[in-house]
């Protein structure tokens, strides 16, 4: 430290040194030379006239440790009103001072509580009393429900009890401290750490509090004087108007969403983002009377295809072969077992529900229909000599594809590949519920 | 502020001849309980199915104190945390009990393999069978759980477990004995970098172990949470037996000066916040599948909600958690001993309760006519209002036979110092407080 930031040179202390000032108290110093601190100078900005009255003393000490020492000896000297000041929370301090325990964990408790008895009547408010509405048929009042929001609420008040209770219980926020008024306090925030006896403490004597500290191994006391003038000691008027009008400014907004809430209006609501609300854009099906046809949609140019949409193909896209529904297969429909089974696959997912999954009509719809008391089978597609077992390939596919009296078209479910699948797999379940037994391979017959 | 202390000069630090008789009240009892029990199985006549039940809730009662200590150990050194060091070889000895839980896995592991089809629903002959309703449950897990690859699976899990319970007590043996603090400094570096990728290991293998030595007990329930919730009552059942274990070492002499109402503080705090962390995983399981109401998912509470196991599940809620969470909210329920050692041995007794609720349901097996036959449904299945208990006297014998060979490990394992003599962090930890 080749500069230290030493307090002697504060022109306010050179300038006017107090007539009945009791000088520098400097306590033994501790090792603190190299610190600039010679004993020579005895302001530190704290010049007091007759308005100022002696607010206590300051001691300052060289390590936690001593701190702590010198705690317990202020304590046992039976001194009450004095504090320990320290740049990090010193272990041990408490019981040196002689603080008792905090009450704040009960606070705490009740706090939780209290937001879990709140959080829990809320949801009923909500849920079951003011607005019950159905959600996925979930009782509207149900307690494993409401834990997750009741588990936050308690969280909540007791996070907001421990940290408002702990400013209370320490007097915060405090933005102003009579030791402030002395330069070399500042480093409570760095490297000091300090002890302060106030005044009206009732053991407080001056003269012998001031040898008790040097006793208590202080490397430096001062005495902090405050101004007494009761009006040095309230705040200016015009910060006191100043928040005034700022809390009213700060009500508006909040004033006016509750009358927005509370009045009605034939006016559209706000916009306050009106360039994301309203964009200069059309969309699909909208009108736009610019346009002949009065709509946005452009539709497709005559003479032109999409890529990817001619499907030219017309036996494999739409199962015809010169005018006539196709009997084979496409050419690029591949026989093979894989095919087959990707054919059941899609088949039990879309066509079983109502064909069922042997195909004859009696699906989980239809039994569901028959069991409320209705009749609503679906086509049966195996039964022996029917027209779906007739009906060549193509019509098949285009059933699929397209649908056929109540079923609705699954092109927009399955694509191509596998409605040609299905047909397959169909044309199989034909095959397998209408074998004949001589059919069936060697040794497999039941004899 | 670190301050720090020696070990006080009176101090026995020494296990001595503790452990040996810890082995041998532990053996006799153990042997004598696991007698008794063998033989109410032998004679229930149900192909020791309830024996292998019961014997399962045991085993997983000690080794989730074995498994806990042993991520005490590594999350101590990952974190460096100094409050625990005296407790750090209490949790070594617990760990190294893991060797010997594997012969003990043996047990209902080996029977699986061999055939045995009365415990694990999944080695039932009828699911391969496409006609049996379950078939489309269980084939795509046939690959999985299969007798051959799940025993294969325990052998590795378990030597996952045992290589690190051995290798952190064998480096910190070797602390004691170093010739200087540097090399004993250089030990705990050591030894805080194997626990990192040690965590991922154990966090990784628990997942797959508890999931296929418990969870597949209901082969066709689903739960992404369940080892978690294992976990936590392991940690849970870890702190509250540290409690037990260091006292009982101390009303025997020892330890006495090094191990403070500090300490138990802290072990308390563990207690309190595991507590929570059970009840907060064993509700997320519930609450998620209660809510989405999915049969696969809802089968589990079922059985435990409309049936006879409504009363143990209540039981559950107000004795592991309700009850002991109220209690172990104040900082004095930690500090004064007493009371917190009723409160280790009553979480511990619920613990066990836990892992009975979670184990027995699947015992009792039920059979299902339909079309295509009569069919073995395995456990969770029919009317849940006739689902019952069962309890045997059998359950609480098998386990106290295991706890009985269990403390007998920890004695066999309890050799040398009782306290890590030169940790470097050792004496701030003796000096430990509670601010």
């Amino acid at each position: 430290m080749t500069t230290p930031a030493n307090d002697d040179e504060t022109p306010g202390a050179a300038d006017a040194p107090p007539p009945d000032r009791p000088g520098h108290a400097d306590g033994p110093d501790g090792g603190r030379g190299d610190d600039g601190d010679d004993g020579r100078g005895t302001g530190n900005g704290n010049g007091h006239g007759s308005d100022e009255e002696l607010h206590g003393l300051l001691a300052e000490f060289e390590t936690p440790g001593a701190l702590i020492a010198a705690a317990r000896k202020v304590r046992n000297a039976g001194h009450t009103e004095f504090d320990c000041y320290s740049p990090f929370p010193v272990h041990g301090i408490d019981p040196a001072m002689g603080i008792k325990a905090t009450r704040l964990p009960i606070v705490v408790f009740l706090g939780g509580l209290t937001g879990l008895v709140l959080g829990t009547l809320m949801q009923w408010w909500m849920n079951a009393y003011d607005w019950p509405w159905n959600v996925a048929g979930k009782p509207t009042w149900s307690i494993p429900a409401n834990v997750p929001i009741s588990y936050e609420t308690t969280i909540l008040l007791s996070v907001l009890t421990t940290f408002f209770g702990m400013w209370a219980a320490n007097k915060l926020p405090q933005v102003w401290h009579p030791f402030f008024r002395l330069d070399r306090f500042a480093r409570v925030t760095d490297d000091g750490f300090f002890l302060g006896v106030e005044a009206g403490d009732k053991r407080f004597d001056l003269e012998q509090t001031r040898q008790l500290l040097v006793a208590a191994g202080a490397t430096h006391i001062e005495e902090c004087y405050v101004d007494a003038r009761p009006e040095a000691r309230t705040m200016p008027r015009w910060i006191m108007a100043a928040m005034a009008v700022l809390t009213m400014v700060a009500l508006i907004p909040v004033a006016l969403v509750f009358k927005a809430r509370a009045t009605k209006s034939p006016d559209p609501h706000w916009h306050v983002f009106s360039d994301m609300d309203y964009q200069p854009k059309l969309k699909s099906d909208q009108p736009f009377a610019d346009f002949a046809d009065g709509r946005a949609n452009r539709g497709e140019l005559p003479g032109t295809v999409a890529r990817g949409q001619l499907k030219a193909d017309d036996a494999y896209y739409r199962g015809i072969a010169g005018g006539q529904w196709l009997t084979g297969l496409p050419a690029q429909v591949e026989v093979s077992e894989a095919t087959l089974a990707r054919g059941k696959q899609r088949y039990d997912i879309y066509c079983a529900p109502c064909h069922g999954f042997d195909g004859a009509g009696m699906g989980i719809v239809p039994a569901r229909v028959e069991a409320l008391g209705g009749a609503w089978p679906a086509r049966n597609l195996v039964e022996r000599g029917s027209a779906v077992i007739t009906m060549p390939n193509g019509q098949l596919y285009n059933t699929i594809s397209n649908g056929y009296n109540t079923m609705m078209g699954y092109a927009s479910q399955m694509p191509v590949a596998d409605r040609w699948a299905v047909v397959l797999y169909v044309r199989a379940l034909q095959r397998s519920q209408n074998a004949a037994e001589s059919e069936l391979p060697a040794g497999s017959q039941v004899r | 502020m670190s301050a720090t202390k020696s070990i006080h000069p009176d101090e026995k630090y020494k296990a001595d001849k503790m452990g040996g008789r810890l082995f041998k009240v532990g053996l006799a009892a153990g042997a004598a309980l696991l007698i008794i029990s063998v033989i109410l199985g032998a004679t229930k006549g149900d192909h020791w199915r309830r024996f292998l039940y019961a014997y399962v809730v045991g085993w997983s009662f000690v080794f989730s104190i074995a498994l806990g200590s042993l991520f005490f150990i590594i999350s101590h050194h990952l974190t460096r945390a100094k409050w625990g060091i005296v407790l750090r070889r209490l949790a070594e000895f617990m760990a190294g009990t893991l060797p010997f839980l594997f012969v003990l896995g043996l047990v209902f592991v080996l029977p699986v393999l061999f055939g045995n089809k009365h415990l694990y629903f999944w080695t039932h002959d009828g699911l391969h069978d496409p006609k049996h309703p379950l078939w489309h449950h269980m084939h795509h897990k046939f690959g999985w759980l299969d007798p051959a690859f799940f025993a294969g699976r325990y052998v590795l899990y378990m030597a996952v477990y045992i290589g690190l319970a051995r290798y952190f007590a064998k480096k910190s043996a070797e602390m004691d004995t170093a010739p200087d603090a540097a090399a004993a400094a250089a030990i705990a570096d050591r030894l805080r970098v194997v626990a990192g990728p040690a965590t991922v290991a154990f966090g990784f293998v628990t997942l797959f172990s508890i999931t296929d030595l418990f969870m597949t007990l209901s082969p066709t329930w689903y739960s992404t949470i369940y080892s978690v919730n294992y976990f936590a009552g392991a940690m849970l059942a870890t702190y509250c037996t540290l409690a037990l274990l260091a006292r009982v070492i101390q009303q025997n002499g020892k330890l006495v000066h090094s191990v403070t109402v500090e300490h138990y503080h802290d072990i308390g705090k563990y207690m309190f916040g595991w507590t929570f962390f059970w009840i907060y995983t064993a509700f997320s399981q519930f609450m998620l599948q209660w809510y989405g109401n999915i049969p696969e998912e809802t089968i589990f509470y079922s059985y435990r909600m409309f049936s006879d196991w409504q009363y143990v599940s209540l039981a559950l809620l107000v004795g592991q958690w309700a009850f002991p969470y109220l209690c172990l909210l104040s900082r004095w329920t930690k500090r004064i001993l007493p009371l917190l050692m009723f409160f280790a041995a009553w979480q511990l007794v619920f613990h066990w309760v836990d892992l009975y609720w979670n184990v027995m349901p699947n015992a009792q097996w039920t059979m299902e006519t339909t079309a295509h036959g009569v069919f073995n449904m395995g456990p969770l299945a029919g009317d849940p209002a006739k689902h019952t208990i069962g309890f045997h006297f059998l359950d609480i014998t098998v386990w106290l036979a295991l706890v009985g060979l269990f403390l007998a490990a920890v004695g066999k394992a309890m050799k040398g110092n009782l306290i890590p003599v030169k940790d470097p962090k050792l004496g701030e930890c003796l000096a430990f407080e509670n601010y």
